[in-house]
Protein backbone atom coordinates (compact mmCIF):
# COMPACT_ATOMS: atom_id res chain seq x y z
CA UNK A 1 0.00 0.00 0.00
CA UNK A 2 1.63 3.52 -0.44
CA UNK A 3 2.24 5.79 1.88
CA UNK A 4 0.17 8.34 2.87
CA UNK A 5 0.30 11.93 0.61
CA UNK A 6 0.26 13.83 4.62
CA UNK A 7 1.32 12.25 7.67
CA UNK A 8 1.29 14.56 10.58
CA UNK A 9 1.35 12.41 13.93
CA UNK A 10 1.30 13.99 17.35
CA UNK A 11 2.31 17.39 16.45
CA UNK A 12 2.35 20.11 18.93
CA UNK A 13 3.83 23.66 17.77
CA UNK A 14 4.66 27.04 19.53
CA UNK A 15 4.51 30.01 18.49
CA UNK A 16 7.08 32.51 19.01
CA UNK A 17 5.46 34.04 21.75
CA UNK A 18 5.30 30.53 23.58
CA UNK A 19 1.14 30.20 22.91
CA UNK A 20 0.50 26.26 22.06
CA UNK A 21 -0.96 26.65 18.29
CA UNK A 22 -1.04 23.11 17.56
CA UNK A 23 -1.01 20.25 20.38
CA UNK A 24 -1.03 16.42 19.62
CA UNK A 25 -2.63 17.13 15.66
CA UNK A 26 -3.04 13.64 13.86
CA UNK A 27 -4.10 14.06 10.35
CA UNK A 28 -3.21 10.90 7.71
CA UNK A 29 -4.43 12.02 3.66
CA UNK A 30 -4.10 9.14 1.61
CA UNK A 31 -3.02 9.33 -2.26
CA UNK A 32 -5.79 10.95 -3.89
CA UNK A 33 -8.00 12.03 -0.88
CA UNK A 34 -8.73 15.50 0.39
CA UNK A 35 -9.43 17.48 2.96
CA UNK A 36 -11.13 20.40 3.68
CA UNK A 37 -9.53 22.22 7.00
CA UNK A 38 -11.61 24.72 8.45
CA UNK A 39 -10.77 26.79 11.46
CA UNK A 40 -11.35 30.32 12.54
CA UNK A 41 -8.95 33.36 12.34
CA UNK A 42 -5.87 32.18 14.22
CA UNK A 43 -6.52 29.25 15.08
CA UNK A 44 -3.34 28.14 12.83
CA UNK A 45 -4.58 27.12 9.37
CA UNK A 46 -1.54 28.77 8.16
CA UNK A 47 0.48 27.56 10.35
CA UNK A 48 -0.13 24.24 9.67
CA UNK A 49 0.48 25.11 5.98
CA UNK A 50 4.14 26.03 7.02
CA UNK A 51 4.62 22.84 8.55
CA UNK A 52 3.59 20.56 5.37
CA UNK A 53 5.98 23.24 3.49
CA UNK A 54 8.82 23.12 5.70
CA UNK A 55 8.67 26.60 6.38
CA UNK A 56 8.23 25.84 9.82
CA UNK A 57 9.22 23.00 12.10
CA UNK A 58 7.37 21.06 14.68
CA UNK A 59 8.33 21.09 18.27
CA UNK A 60 7.11 17.04 18.56
CA UNK A 61 5.95 14.62 16.67
CA UNK A 62 6.35 14.05 13.17
CA UNK A 63 5.57 15.50 9.69
CA UNK A 64 5.26 13.16 6.76
CA UNK A 65 5.28 14.12 3.00
CA UNK A 66 5.09 11.72 0.68
CA UNK A 67 6.59 9.09 3.19
CA UNK A 68 9.43 11.48 3.63
CA UNK A 69 9.71 13.18 7.22
CA UNK A 70 10.32 16.92 6.96
CA UNK A 71 13.41 18.09 9.02
CA UNK A 72 14.88 20.89 9.68
CA UNK A 73 18.33 19.85 7.90
CA UNK A 74 17.21 18.06 5.48
CA UNK A 75 17.13 20.88 2.97
CA UNK A 76 17.50 19.06 0.16
CA UNK A 77 14.36 16.71 0.87
CA UNK A 78 12.53 19.64 1.77
CA UNK A 79 13.11 21.01 -1.87
CA UNK A 80 11.80 18.29 -3.46
CA UNK A 81 8.91 17.66 -1.28
CA UNK A 82 8.22 21.40 -2.31
CA UNK A 83 8.51 20.81 -5.63
CA UNK A 84 5.65 18.26 -5.56
CA UNK A 85 3.54 21.10 -3.55
CA UNK A 86 1.24 23.45 -5.52
CA UNK A 87 0.85 26.71 -3.57
CA UNK A 88 -2.45 28.63 -3.72
CA UNK A 89 -2.86 32.12 -1.35
CA UNK A 90 -1.62 32.50 1.72
CA UNK A 91 2.29 32.34 1.47
CA UNK A 92 1.95 31.50 -2.39
CA UNK A 93 1.99 34.72 -4.12
CA UNK A 94 3.25 35.28 -7.48
CA UNK A 95 6.54 37.00 -8.09
CA UNK A 96 5.94 40.28 -9.19
CA UNK A 97 8.80 40.70 -11.13
CA UNK A 98 7.58 37.50 -13.83
CA UNK A 99 5.05 37.90 -15.98
CA UNK A 100 1.96 35.42 -15.79
CA UNK A 101 3.39 33.18 -18.08
CA UNK A 102 6.81 33.08 -16.49
CA UNK A 103 5.00 32.81 -13.00
CA UNK A 104 2.77 29.42 -14.04
CA UNK A 105 5.72 27.97 -15.47
CA UNK A 106 8.27 29.01 -12.76
CA UNK A 107 7.90 25.47 -11.26
CA UNK A 108 8.39 23.63 -14.97
CA UNK A 109 11.60 26.21 -15.06
CA UNK A 110 12.65 24.52 -11.32
CA UNK A 111 12.77 21.11 -12.20
CA UNK A 112 14.33 21.65 -15.66
CA UNK A 113 11.37 20.51 -17.48
CA UNK A 114 12.29 20.63 -21.47
CA UNK A 115 10.86 23.38 -23.34
CA UNK A 116 8.63 21.94 -25.49
CA UNK A 117 6.68 20.33 -22.42
CA UNK A 118 6.74 23.47 -20.73
CA UNK A 119 5.09 25.41 -23.83
CA UNK A 120 2.49 22.86 -24.25
CA UNK A 121 1.64 22.75 -20.44
CA UNK A 122 1.54 26.71 -20.20
CA UNK A 123 -0.80 26.97 -23.20
CA UNK A 124 -2.98 24.24 -21.79
CA UNK A 125 -3.33 25.66 -18.01
CA UNK A 126 -3.56 29.76 -19.82
CA UNK A 127 -6.63 28.34 -21.92
CA UNK A 128 -8.16 26.41 -18.70
CA UNK A 129 -7.92 29.40 -16.62
CA UNK A 130 -9.21 31.96 -18.90
CA UNK A 131 -5.78 33.59 -19.04
CA UNK A 132 -4.70 33.90 -22.60
CA UNK A 133 -4.71 37.71 -22.41
CA UNK A 134 -3.04 38.63 -19.47
CA UNK A 135 0.08 35.75 -19.88
CA UNK A 136 2.29 39.06 -21.22
CA UNK A 137 0.79 40.83 -18.05
CA UNK A 138 2.79 41.62 -14.63
CA UNK A 139 0.53 40.18 -11.54
CA UNK A 140 0.61 44.18 -10.21
CA UNK A 141 -2.11 44.65 -13.35
CA UNK A 142 -3.94 41.54 -12.63
CA UNK A 143 -7.31 41.44 -10.51
CA UNK A 144 -7.57 39.70 -7.36
CA UNK A 145 -9.83 36.61 -8.95
CA UNK A 146 -6.95 36.54 -12.40
CA UNK A 147 -4.35 36.37 -9.75
CA UNK A 148 -6.03 34.08 -8.07
CA UNK A 149 -6.06 32.11 -11.73
CA UNK A 150 -2.95 32.59 -12.03
CA UNK A 151 -2.00 30.42 -9.28
CA UNK A 152 -3.81 27.82 -9.36
CA UNK A 153 -2.58 27.19 -13.03
CA UNK A 154 0.74 27.67 -11.42
CA UNK A 155 0.14 25.13 -8.88
CA UNK A 156 -1.36 22.34 -11.45
CA UNK A 157 1.28 22.97 -13.88
CA UNK A 158 4.02 20.72 -13.24
CA UNK A 159 1.19 17.83 -12.36
CA UNK A 160 1.81 18.57 -8.71
CA UNK A 161 0.23 15.69 -6.40
CA UNK A 162 -0.65 17.76 -3.50
CA UNK A 163 -2.26 21.58 -3.41
CA UNK A 164 -2.46 23.42 -0.84
CA UNK A 165 -5.35 25.99 -0.81
CA UNK A 166 -4.85 28.50 1.88
CA UNK A 167 -8.49 30.62 2.26
CA UNK A 168 -9.31 30.39 -1.88
CA UNK A 169 -13.00 31.21 -1.37
CA UNK A 170 -13.09 34.53 0.78
CA UNK A 171 -14.43 38.01 -1.23
CA UNK A 172 -15.19 35.96 -4.26
CA UNK A 173 -18.08 36.58 -6.15
CA UNK A 174 -20.81 34.13 -6.70
CA UNK A 175 -19.51 33.17 -10.57
CA UNK A 176 -16.04 33.09 -9.45
CA UNK A 177 -17.13 31.26 -6.74
CA UNK A 178 -18.54 28.58 -8.91
CA UNK A 179 -16.13 28.45 -10.97
CA UNK A 180 -13.32 28.35 -7.94
CA UNK A 181 -15.43 24.74 -6.41
CA UNK A 182 -15.67 23.71 -10.07
CA UNK A 183 -11.82 23.49 -10.55
CA UNK A 184 -11.56 21.81 -6.74
CA UNK A 185 -14.08 19.28 -7.67
CA UNK A 186 -12.52 18.05 -11.24
CA UNK A 187 -8.64 18.06 -8.99
CA UNK A 188 -10.35 16.01 -6.40
CA UNK A 189 -11.89 13.66 -9.06
CA UNK A 190 -8.58 13.55 -11.29
CA UNK A 191 -6.91 11.85 -8.38
CA UNK A 192 -4.87 14.62 -7.03
CA UNK A 193 -4.89 15.48 -3.46
CA UNK A 194 -5.80 19.08 -1.96
CA UNK A 195 -5.95 20.92 1.45
CA UNK A 196 -8.15 23.91 1.56
CA UNK A 197 -7.66 25.63 4.63
CA UNK A 198 -10.53 27.99 5.39
CA UNK A 199 -12.54 29.84 7.28
CA UNK A 200 -15.85 29.00 5.80
CA UNK A 201 -16.19 25.75 4.47
CA UNK A 202 -17.11 25.01 0.89
CA UNK A 203 -21.58 25.20 0.18
CA UNK A 204 -21.01 22.29 -1.90
CA UNK A 205 -19.75 18.83 -1.43
CA UNK A 206 -16.25 17.95 -2.90
CA UNK A 207 -15.65 14.35 -3.99
CA UNK A 208 -12.89 11.86 -2.67
CA UNK A 209 -13.02 14.81 0.33
CA UNK A 210 -12.88 14.93 4.08
CA UNK A 211 -14.07 17.62 6.15
CA UNK A 212 -12.10 18.78 9.61
CA UNK A 213 -12.29 21.51 11.81
CA UNK A 214 -9.00 22.98 13.98
CA UNK A 215 -9.97 23.40 17.65
CA UNK A 216 -7.98 23.90 20.59
CA UNK A 217 -4.78 23.09 18.87
CA UNK A 218 -6.39 20.15 17.59
CA UNK A 219 -8.31 18.44 14.29
CA UNK A 220 -11.69 17.19 14.93
CA UNK B 1 12.16 30.05 -20.80
CA UNK B 2 15.14 27.83 -19.50
CA UNK B 3 16.94 28.09 -16.17
CA UNK B 4 19.86 29.62 -18.11
CA UNK B 5 17.62 32.31 -19.78
CA UNK B 6 16.25 32.95 -16.04
CA UNK B 7 19.31 33.27 -14.60
CA UNK B 8 20.60 35.89 -17.47
CA UNK B 9 17.54 37.80 -17.45
CA UNK B 10 17.24 37.59 -13.23
CA UNK B 11 21.08 39.62 -13.76
CA UNK B 12 19.78 42.03 -16.10
CA UNK B 13 16.50 42.55 -14.77
CA UNK B 14 18.66 43.67 -11.37
CA UNK B 15 20.58 45.78 -13.11
CA UNK B 16 18.42 47.27 -15.76
CA UNK B 17 16.29 48.14 -12.37
CA UNK B 18 18.70 49.79 -10.66
CA UNK B 19 21.35 51.01 -13.02
CA UNK B 20 22.37 53.61 -10.14
CA UNK B 21 23.08 51.41 -7.18
CA UNK B 22 24.96 49.07 -9.63
CA UNK B 23 26.91 52.17 -11.13
CA UNK B 24 27.61 53.66 -7.74
CA UNK B 25 28.77 50.17 -6.73
CA UNK B 26 31.13 49.77 -10.00
CA UNK B 27 32.90 53.68 -9.37
CA UNK B 28 33.34 52.99 -5.28
CA UNK B 29 35.10 49.44 -6.38
CA UNK B 30 37.23 50.75 -9.02
CA UNK B 31 38.09 53.82 -6.80
CA UNK B 32 39.23 51.32 -4.01
CA UNK B 33 40.63 48.74 -6.15
CA UNK B 34 42.82 51.98 -8.39
CA UNK B 35 44.06 53.16 -4.56
CA UNK B 36 44.79 49.93 -4.07
CA UNK B 37 46.87 49.20 -7.25
CA UNK B 38 48.74 52.11 -6.41
CA UNK B 39 49.85 50.98 -3.59
CA UNK B 40 51.46 47.65 -5.31
CA UNK B 41 53.05 49.93 -7.56
CA UNK B 42 54.49 51.56 -4.74
CA UNK B 43 55.95 48.63 -2.63
CA UNK B 44 57.43 47.23 -6.59
CA UNK B 45 59.06 50.34 -6.95
CA UNK B 46 60.50 50.64 -3.79
CA UNK B 47 61.77 47.19 -3.81
CA UNK B 48 63.35 48.05 -6.86
CA UNK B 49 64.77 51.19 -5.73
CA UNK B 50 65.84 49.31 -2.64
CA UNK B 51 67.83 46.75 -4.73
CA UNK B 52 69.88 49.11 -7.13
CA UNK B 53 70.51 50.63 -3.83
CA UNK B 54 72.26 47.76 -2.20
CA UNK B 55 73.67 46.52 -5.25
CA UNK B 56 76.57 48.34 -5.35
CA UNK B 57 77.15 47.70 -1.76
CA UNK B 58 80.89 46.61 -1.06
CA UNK B 59 82.72 45.69 2.09
CA UNK B 60 85.99 46.40 2.62
CA UNK B 61 87.96 43.27 4.70
CA UNK B 62 91.23 45.01 6.51
CA UNK B 63 93.67 42.47 7.07
CA UNK B 64 96.54 41.97 9.49
CA UNK B 65 99.91 42.59 8.35
CA UNK B 66 101.55 39.30 9.28
CA UNK B 67 99.78 37.99 6.12
CA UNK B 68 102.29 35.87 3.51
CA UNK B 69 101.23 35.91 0.16
CA UNK B 70 100.15 32.20 0.15
CA UNK B 71 98.09 33.56 3.40
CA UNK B 72 96.76 35.94 1.16
CA UNK B 73 95.69 33.76 -2.25
CA UNK B 74 94.29 30.93 0.26
CA UNK B 75 91.97 33.35 2.29
CA UNK B 76 90.88 35.41 -1.34
CA UNK B 77 89.91 31.61 -2.15
CA UNK B 78 87.93 31.13 0.88
CA UNK B 79 85.86 34.28 0.90
CA UNK B 80 85.09 33.40 -2.38
CA UNK B 81 83.62 30.50 -1.29
CA UNK B 82 81.07 32.23 0.43
CA UNK B 83 77.49 32.35 -0.93
CA UNK B 84 76.22 36.00 -1.73
CA UNK B 85 80.11 36.96 -2.73
CA UNK B 86 80.35 38.12 -5.94
CA UNK B 87 83.88 39.37 -6.55
CA UNK B 88 87.00 39.41 -3.93
CA UNK B 89 89.50 42.10 -4.88
CA UNK B 90 92.88 43.01 -3.30
CA UNK B 91 94.16 46.04 -2.08
CA UNK B 92 97.30 46.54 -0.93
CA UNK B 93 99.03 49.05 1.72
CA UNK B 94 100.17 51.38 -1.72
CA UNK B 95 96.91 50.94 -3.54
CA UNK B 96 94.89 51.80 -0.57
CA UNK B 97 97.27 55.08 0.11
CA UNK B 98 97.41 56.05 -3.79
CA UNK B 99 93.13 55.57 -3.55
CA UNK B 100 93.33 57.51 -0.34
CA UNK B 101 95.53 60.39 -1.98
CA UNK B 102 92.70 60.29 -5.25
CA UNK B 103 89.95 60.94 -2.17
CA UNK B 104 91.51 63.71 -0.29
CA UNK B 105 94.41 65.15 -2.23
CA UNK B 106 98.33 64.86 -1.88
CA UNK B 107 98.80 68.02 0.00
CA UNK B 108 97.18 66.50 3.35
CA UNK B 109 99.61 63.22 2.72
CA UNK B 110 102.86 65.76 2.86
CA UNK B 111 105.39 64.86 5.35
CA UNK B 112 103.88 60.92 5.70
CA UNK B 113 106.19 59.74 2.42
CA UNK B 114 107.62 57.14 4.53
CA UNK B 115 105.17 56.09 6.63
CA UNK B 116 101.67 54.23 5.75
CA UNK B 117 99.48 53.23 8.15
CA UNK B 118 96.19 51.83 6.21
CA UNK B 119 96.40 48.52 6.20
CA UNK B 120 96.06 45.81 3.54
CA UNK B 121 92.59 44.84 2.27
CA UNK B 122 90.02 42.50 0.15
CA UNK B 123 87.21 44.63 -1.32
CA UNK B 124 84.07 42.53 -1.53
CA UNK B 125 80.90 42.98 -4.06
CA UNK B 126 77.86 40.84 -3.89
CA UNK B 127 75.83 39.15 -6.20
CA UNK B 128 72.50 40.96 -7.79
CA UNK B 129 69.22 40.20 -6.09
CA UNK B 130 70.46 38.41 -3.22
CA UNK B 131 71.25 40.90 -0.62
CA UNK B 132 69.74 41.40 2.63
CA UNK B 133 70.74 42.73 6.05
CA UNK B 134 70.77 39.48 7.90
CA UNK B 135 72.82 37.71 5.25
CA UNK B 136 75.30 40.55 5.35
CA UNK B 137 75.12 40.08 9.09
CA UNK B 138 76.27 36.08 8.65
CA UNK B 139 78.73 36.57 6.15
CA UNK B 140 80.56 39.61 8.50
CA UNK B 141 80.65 36.46 11.50
CA UNK B 142 81.71 34.03 9.04
CA UNK B 143 84.83 36.72 7.94
CA UNK B 144 85.99 37.80 11.37
CA UNK B 145 86.25 33.75 12.17
CA UNK B 146 88.87 33.78 9.56
CA UNK B 147 92.45 33.89 10.62
CA UNK B 148 94.18 36.77 9.06
CA UNK B 149 91.15 39.43 8.71
CA UNK B 150 91.21 41.99 11.63
CA UNK B 151 88.39 44.08 10.54
CA UNK B 152 85.21 44.45 8.11
CA UNK B 153 83.56 47.59 7.59
CA UNK B 154 80.16 48.58 5.56
CA UNK B 155 77.41 50.72 5.29
CA UNK B 156 75.81 48.90 8.05
CA UNK B 157 73.71 51.22 9.47
CA UNK B 158 72.50 52.79 6.51
CA UNK B 159 71.25 49.40 5.48
CA UNK B 160 69.41 48.83 8.65
CA UNK B 161 67.82 52.13 7.89
CA UNK B 162 66.64 51.04 4.28
CA UNK B 163 65.21 48.12 5.52
CA UNK B 164 63.72 49.49 8.19
CA UNK B 165 61.79 51.86 6.17
CA UNK B 166 60.61 49.17 3.76
CA UNK B 167 59.31 46.82 6.23
CA UNK B 168 57.48 49.79 6.87
CA UNK B 169 56.02 50.42 3.63
CA UNK B 170 55.58 46.92 3.28
CA UNK B 171 53.37 46.57 6.19
CA UNK B 172 51.70 49.80 6.05
CA UNK B 173 51.03 48.58 2.14
CA UNK B 174 49.61 45.29 3.34
CA UNK B 175 47.58 47.01 5.95
CA UNK B 176 45.87 49.20 3.64
CA UNK B 177 45.64 47.14 1.09
CA UNK B 178 43.37 44.51 3.99
CA UNK B 179 41.71 47.75 4.60
CA UNK B 180 40.98 48.74 0.90
CA UNK B 181 39.78 44.89 0.22
CA UNK B 182 37.51 45.11 2.80
CA UNK B 183 35.91 48.28 2.56
CA UNK B 184 35.44 47.12 -1.04
CA UNK B 185 33.58 43.70 -0.16
CA UNK B 186 31.74 45.60 2.07
CA UNK B 187 30.87 48.48 -0.58
CA UNK B 188 29.53 46.00 -3.01
CA UNK B 189 27.78 43.68 -0.64
CA UNK B 190 25.75 46.96 0.77
CA UNK B 191 25.33 47.66 -3.28
CA UNK B 192 23.82 44.40 -3.87
CA UNK B 193 21.97 44.44 -0.43
CA UNK B 194 19.76 47.64 -1.42
CA UNK B 195 18.87 45.78 -5.02
CA UNK B 196 18.05 42.43 -3.92
CA UNK B 197 16.58 44.21 -0.66
CA UNK B 198 12.70 44.99 -2.75
CA UNK B 199 12.99 41.24 -4.16
CA UNK B 200 12.59 39.24 -0.80
CA UNK B 201 8.88 38.14 -2.02
CA UNK B 202 10.13 36.84 -5.17
CA UNK B 203 12.69 35.00 -3.37
CA UNK B 204 10.88 33.62 -1.15
CA UNK B 205 8.59 32.25 -3.67
CA UNK B 206 10.55 30.76 -5.77
CA UNK B 207 12.44 28.67 -2.98
CA UNK B 208 8.39 27.82 -1.45
CA UNK B 209 8.32 26.49 -5.05
CA UNK B 210 11.35 24.68 -4.40
CA UNK B 211 13.87 26.38 -6.39
CA UNK B 212 17.27 25.56 -4.71
CA UNK B 213 19.12 28.59 -2.78
CA UNK B 214 21.84 28.22 -5.36
CA UNK B 215 19.11 28.58 -7.91
CA UNK B 216 18.00 31.78 -6.51
CA UNK B 217 21.30 33.32 -5.60
CA UNK B 218 23.21 32.61 -8.99
CA UNK B 219 22.36 35.69 -10.94
CA UNK B 220 23.30 37.99 -7.94
CA UNK B 221 26.61 35.96 -7.41
CA UNK B 222 27.26 36.08 -11.27
CA UNK B 223 26.55 40.03 -11.06
CA UNK B 224 29.29 40.55 -7.78
CA UNK B 225 31.52 38.13 -9.96
CA UNK B 226 31.12 40.52 -12.83
CA UNK B 227 31.36 43.69 -10.58
CA UNK B 228 34.95 42.62 -8.83
CA UNK B 229 36.67 41.74 -11.91
CA UNK B 230 35.26 44.69 -14.53
CA UNK B 231 36.11 47.04 -11.28
CA UNK B 232 39.83 45.83 -11.14
CA UNK B 233 40.31 45.23 -14.83
CA UNK B 234 38.60 49.52 -14.98
CA UNK B 235 41.28 50.45 -12.19
CA UNK B 236 44.10 48.99 -14.35
CA UNK B 237 43.16 50.38 -17.29
CA UNK B 238 43.29 53.90 -15.65
CA UNK B 239 46.75 52.80 -14.33
CA UNK B 240 48.11 52.15 -17.62
CA UNK B 241 46.80 55.14 -19.20
CA UNK B 242 47.79 57.39 -16.69
CA UNK B 243 51.37 55.82 -17.29
CA UNK B 244 51.18 56.25 -20.44
CA UNK B 245 50.70 59.83 -20.11
CA UNK B 246 52.95 60.70 -17.29
CA UNK B 247 56.38 59.90 -17.02
CA UNK B 248 58.93 59.94 -14.53
CA UNK B 249 62.64 60.63 -15.15
CA UNK B 250 64.02 60.28 -12.03
CA UNK B 251 62.39 57.21 -10.35
CA UNK B 252 61.90 54.15 -12.93
CA UNK B 253 58.01 53.07 -11.36
CA UNK B 254 58.17 49.52 -11.72
CA UNK B 255 54.27 48.04 -12.78
CA UNK B 256 52.87 44.36 -12.44
CA UNK B 257 53.56 41.96 -14.51
CA UNK B 258 50.56 41.28 -17.19
CA UNK B 259 50.36 37.79 -15.32
CA UNK B 260 49.89 39.59 -11.82
CA UNK B 261 46.74 41.91 -13.46
CA UNK B 262 45.09 39.34 -14.82
CA UNK B 263 45.61 37.30 -11.05
CA UNK B 264 44.54 40.49 -9.62
CA UNK B 265 41.36 40.69 -11.64
CA UNK B 266 40.74 37.14 -10.88
CA UNK B 267 40.69 37.56 -7.35
CA UNK B 268 38.95 40.65 -7.62
CA UNK B 269 36.08 38.81 -9.03
CA UNK B 270 35.95 36.21 -6.52
CA UNK B 271 35.49 38.77 -3.74
CA UNK B 272 32.75 40.18 -5.61
CA UNK B 273 31.23 36.94 -5.92
CA UNK B 274 31.57 36.27 -2.56
CA UNK B 275 30.41 39.58 -1.78
CA UNK B 276 26.94 38.92 -3.81
CA UNK B 277 26.70 36.08 -1.49
CA UNK B 278 27.03 37.96 1.48
CA UNK B 279 24.57 40.71 -0.20
CA UNK B 280 21.53 37.94 -0.85
CA UNK B 281 22.82 35.69 2.47
CA UNK B 282 20.08 36.77 4.30
CA UNK B 283 17.07 36.78 2.00
CA UNK B 284 17.34 32.87 1.42
CA UNK B 285 16.22 31.68 4.62
CA UNK B 286 12.51 30.55 4.37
Amino acid sequence: MADPIVELTNITYKNDAGGTVFKNLNLTLPVGRSAIITGSAGSGKTTLADLLVGRRFADSGTVKLFGKEMRKRKKRLIRQVRQKIGGVGGRFDLLPLLTVADNITLPLIITCARSKLRKERLRRALTEFSLLNQAALYPRFLTRVENMMVQLARATVANQPLIIIDEPLAGLDVKTYQRVLDYFIKVALSGRSMILLTAEPPQVTIPETDSFEIANGALL
Amino acid sequence: MTRFIYIIRELLRNLYRNPGTALGSLLSMTLLLLLLDLFWIAAGTSEKFYEGLVADLTMEIYLSESLSDTDLIDLSHEIEQLAIVNTVRYISKEEARRLLASQIGTDLLIGYDSLNPLPQSFLLTFKPGRLSLTELIAVEEQLLTMTGVDETEYSREWLEKVERTKGIILKVGLGLGLIIMLAALISLTNGIRVMTRARAVGFRQMLLQGASRSFVALPFLIEGFLMGGLSATFSWLVILYGSEKITFSRISIVYPTRYDIIDFCIVCAVLGLISGYLGIRKLLKV
